[in-house]
């Protein structure tokens, strides 16, 4: 497989779900912020949303305050914002046009209308639908790129890239969405941790995970800061937590027959490292330290993704 | 306007259909007959209403934006726009032994431009002989020197070519072009013809419509059959200029119904005068590439040192016979414009053959019974001077002034070497199905012809590109000029299956046998 080629899959892979990801934490944080308990501020949530995108002094270069509609506009349309989810799906098709001889047919057909449909938005539809509709449109076609994915590709080098970068980067985006919440919570007045405020921030981090229900039918409790953390960072079997991604991303890598790629220093044994730490650590080892752990983890990964490309994806 | 309308089916779709006397019309023979072997789509079309067929065309549409079948419109507002190729639902149809005699014609034509092409880089017997003037070749901005001397596998220049042909009022068809740098258009003869299946599939029960699919395996069979000495199992792979080309979507179609990679010049180089790709696994070698990228590109150490599309290297690589490149460079020198006047001369020379397909008759005038023809014709013709361009000097005999076409009999016998003559020719018309009108219209087409030449084999694509002028009264069939496509079948036995339809049972016999004997009855 050309190298150009390697790298576009892997991109694709990873747009796919960080437009995913960003849609629903845009989606979860403002709609659940209309009926939010008091101390939650409307400007609260913007910030958080803009944060989680890493997009917070773009947006103020651009606008001089946070107002509702600025924010959604910028963070879902605007296409002089180069990290919006519809420049991110600009990119997936991008690098699906550019690996088109080695997708299927179905995903190609997939992707081309993912993209035309979220481009017949203006500024004007999402107002009139709303948030909630456009992220539908946006997580609903994920699934179904994902779906071809899995069900139209051989298990070669190509869906191994692709999945490469699905995995990383939704273990790349969960570990952001904690990073974002576990600072919003911070801010929170100590006064009023432990109440229906605390509450909701556990309960808008797990459905931002896409992760509510499902946390509530693991543990049988209402979620808190352990078992919320705990689910999202450790289980194996849940398809959102870090360490399942961890998992996957090593077996992908280790599955390709990268030349050169055992020992100290190359990404296999680089992205076995980090998948076995968080095998054999338990909650209670990181959650005094969560947000520093979590940081080192995305340096580890990031180091993963710039060794792959330099070493193999370039071109 | 010499005009008729259709006395038959004057309703739906087909409302106010014109039948204009003076064009060919593919459809309708004048007096509003409908041709043979397009009673069935006629039959079938005229059940639809104006409603039915506008959804019908909606739907083949939506599976072309789908497919992603577009290409980029930039207006002034800063985004592009997507747009389809436009696709007319209405296939035009070429009987199988009028075909046959096309596809043989084409052949002929291609196999002696090729010779034609060796010839002008090696000996340039047909210059000494003084049949083409040799002044025309060396000034030709395609001739390269970077192939003198240079024979690539299996002598094949022209690997692929795209003939350009159209149907004169006369029922003849007349080349207009000969394609043989790289042409494009057959991704859209492919992805038509799926529309058309999906769309209109019990019409390909009532006809046999020759296949047009097998066209990747044979691009593939050529780019093998033309592999550098000595390797069994080449690696053969597309060369784009990248995805922003407007012609992406056909290299990515092509390289995936061939299974073979879609590479970018940023993709290869050369070390020691061998082609590599770089993969994932590391270096691998490349022996044949179809390049859609122009001469003047392919390699920056050759040709235009600015070029990023190309491989450094390429040529010295070529030359050495590591790697063949379809097309060869440098066959632009045989498809000049200048160059085709002489096309039939050069299938005679090389093949010793009549010419099987016509070029537009041109009248020398320095010959004297061409010059006295062109005197006594001048409102039938068109008249240029063979050294300007542009348009410049050319008198259009139909449109000109008593007073004009005095003055230009003047200015010919002044200098008649100067001067040639040709008739002017009427593109035929295809009914078309036009949306803003919501019926069909009758639209003037021509066809874009694919030829292949591989080491021992020749193929043509069965049917083509039938382009479409969809502006009225235009003659103007390219895409960027409002230009539109229809699906081209050619049919064989179409006279058998459209009598056994329309016959009563009485008078049909089991065996259709020949065809004088069974019309015997039939009124």
């Amino acid at each position: 497989m050309l190298s150009r080629i390697g790298n576009s899959l892997f991109w694709m892979g990873r747009y796919i779900e960080r437009a995913e990801h960003l849609a629903r934490y845009t989606k979860v944080q403002y709609v659940s912020s209309l009926d939010a308990p008091l101390a939650q501020t409307k400007e609260f949530v913007l910030e958080s949303i803009l944060n989680m995108a890493g997009i917070t002094a773009n947006y103020y270069q651009k606008y001089p305050q946070l107002t509702d509609e600025e924010v959604l506009y910028f963070v879902t349309l605007d296409e002089s914002n180069p990290f919006s989810i519809l420049s991110n799906i600009g990119f997936i098709r991008e690098n699906a046009r550019g690996a088109r001889d080695c997708i299927s047919l179905e995903l190609w057909e997939a992707i081309n209308r993912f993209y035309h449909t979220m481009n017949s938005y203006d500024a004007e539809k999402l107002l009139d639908e709303g948030i909630y509709e456009f992220s539908q449109q946006v997580e609903g076609n994920s699934s179904v790129l994902k779906g071809y994915i899995d069900n139209t590709l051989i298990r070669n080098e190509v869906w191994m890239l692709i999945a490469m970068g699905i995995h990383m980067e939704r273990a790349i985006q969960v570990a952001r969405i904690l990073i974002t919440k576990l600072k919003d919570i911070d801010k929170i007045d100590p006064a009023k941790l432990g109440g229906p405020v605390e509450n909701y921030q556990w309960t808008t981090l797990l459905m931002s995970a896409e992760s509510f229900d499902m946390n509530k039918r693991y543990y049988k409790a209402n979620p808190n800061r352990r078992n919320s953390l705990e689910f999202l960072l450790f289980n194996p079997a849940f398809p959102k937590s870090i360490v399942y991604n961890l998992n996957l991303v090593q077996e992908a890598i280790e599955h390709i027959s990268f030349q050169g790629q055992t020992g100290k220093g190359s990404i296999s044994f680089m992205a076995g490292r980090i998948a076995t730490q968080y095998k054999f650590l338990t909650i209670e080892e990181v959650e005094d330290d969560i947000v520093e752990f979590l940081s080192d983890t995305l340096n580890k990964i990031y180091d993963i993704a710039r060794l792959l490309e330099e070493k193999y994806l370039i071109y | 306007m010499n005009a008729l309308t259709l006395p038959q089916i004057n309703s739906g779709v087909f409302a106010d259909y014109l039948i204009q006397s003076h064009f060919l019309d593919e459809v309708f023979e004048n007096g509003g007959l409908i041709n043979p072997h397009y009673q069935q789509v006629l039959d079938q079309f005229s059940q639809f209403s104006a409603d039915d067929f506008r959804e019908l065309n909606e739907h083949a549409k939506v599976s072309f934006f789908n497919q992603g079948v577009t290409f980029a419109v930039y207006s002034d507002k800063s985004k592009g726009v997507e747009r389809i190729f436009p696709f007319d639902l209405f296939p035009r149809i070429i009987p199988g032994k009028e075909w046959q005699r096309l596809e043989e014609g084409i052949i002929q034509r291609n196999m002696a431009i090729n010779l034609f092409i060796h010839d002008i880089y090696h000996d340039k017997l047909i210059l000494k002989d003084g049949v083409v003037p040799a002044e025309l070749i060396f000034s030709s901005k395609h001739y390269t020197k970077a192939i003198l001397g240079f024979t690539p596998v299996g002598k094949i220049y022209n690997h692929i070519s795209g003939t350009d042909l159209i149907k004169h009022c006369d029922g003849e068809y007349y080349v207009l072009e000969d394609n043989v740098r790289c042409p494009s258009g057959v991704s859209y003869v492919l992805s038509n013809r799926e529309a058309m299946k999906k769309t209109l599939f019990p019409l390909f029960r009532k006809y046999n419509v020759r296949s047009v699919q097998e066209y990747s395996l044979q691009l593939l069979a050529t780019m093998q059959s033309v592999a550098p000495e000595g390797v069994d199992n080449p690696t053969c792979v597309i060369l784009t200029p990248g995805m922003y080309n407007s012609a992406y979507y056909e290299h990515s179609f092509l390289a995936l119904n061939m299974g073979i990679p879609l590479v970018e010049g940023r993709d290869l180089f050369v070390d020691k005068n061998f082609v590599y790709m770089k993969t994932i696994y590391g270096p691998k070698r490349v022996d044949v590439i179809y390049r859609r990228v122009d001469d003047d590109f392919i390699d920056p150490l050759a040709f235009r040192p600015d070029s990023v599309l190309g491989v450094p290297g390429l040529m010295g690589a070529y030359r050495e016979g590591n790697v063949s490149l379809l097309n060869a460079p440098g066959t632009g020198a045989a498809d000049d414009k200048a160059v085709y006047t002489y096309v039939p001369d050069i299938i005679r020379y090389y093949l010793g053959e009549e010419p099987i397909l016509n070029n537009v008759h041109t009248y020398r005038c320095e010959i004297d019974s061409e010059y006295k023809y062109v005197l006594e014709n001048m409102e039938k013709l068109v008249i240029k001077p063979v050294d300007e361009s542009g348009g410049y000097g050319i008198l259009i005999g139909s449109n000109s002034t008593r007073q004009e076409r005095e003055d230009f009999r003047r200015v010919i016998t002044a200098n008649r070497r100067k001067y040639i003559a040709q008739p002017i020719m009427s593109l035929s018309v295809h009914a078309t199905f036009i949306e803003d009108e919501n019926r069909f219209e009758p639209r003037h087409i021509d066809l874009r012809t694919y030829a292949l030449l591989g080491k021992d084999k020749q193929y043509v694509l069965k049917g083509g590109l039938s382009r479409v002028a969809l502006r009225r009264g235009s003659l103007i069939v390219n895409s960027s000029q409002g230009g539109g496509s229809k699906d081209t079948w050619v049919v064989s036995d179409y006279e058998s299956k459209v009598i056994h339809q329309s016959m009563n049972g009485d008078t049909m016999s089991q065996t259709m046998g020949s065809m004088k004997q069974e019309m015997k009855g039939f009124k």
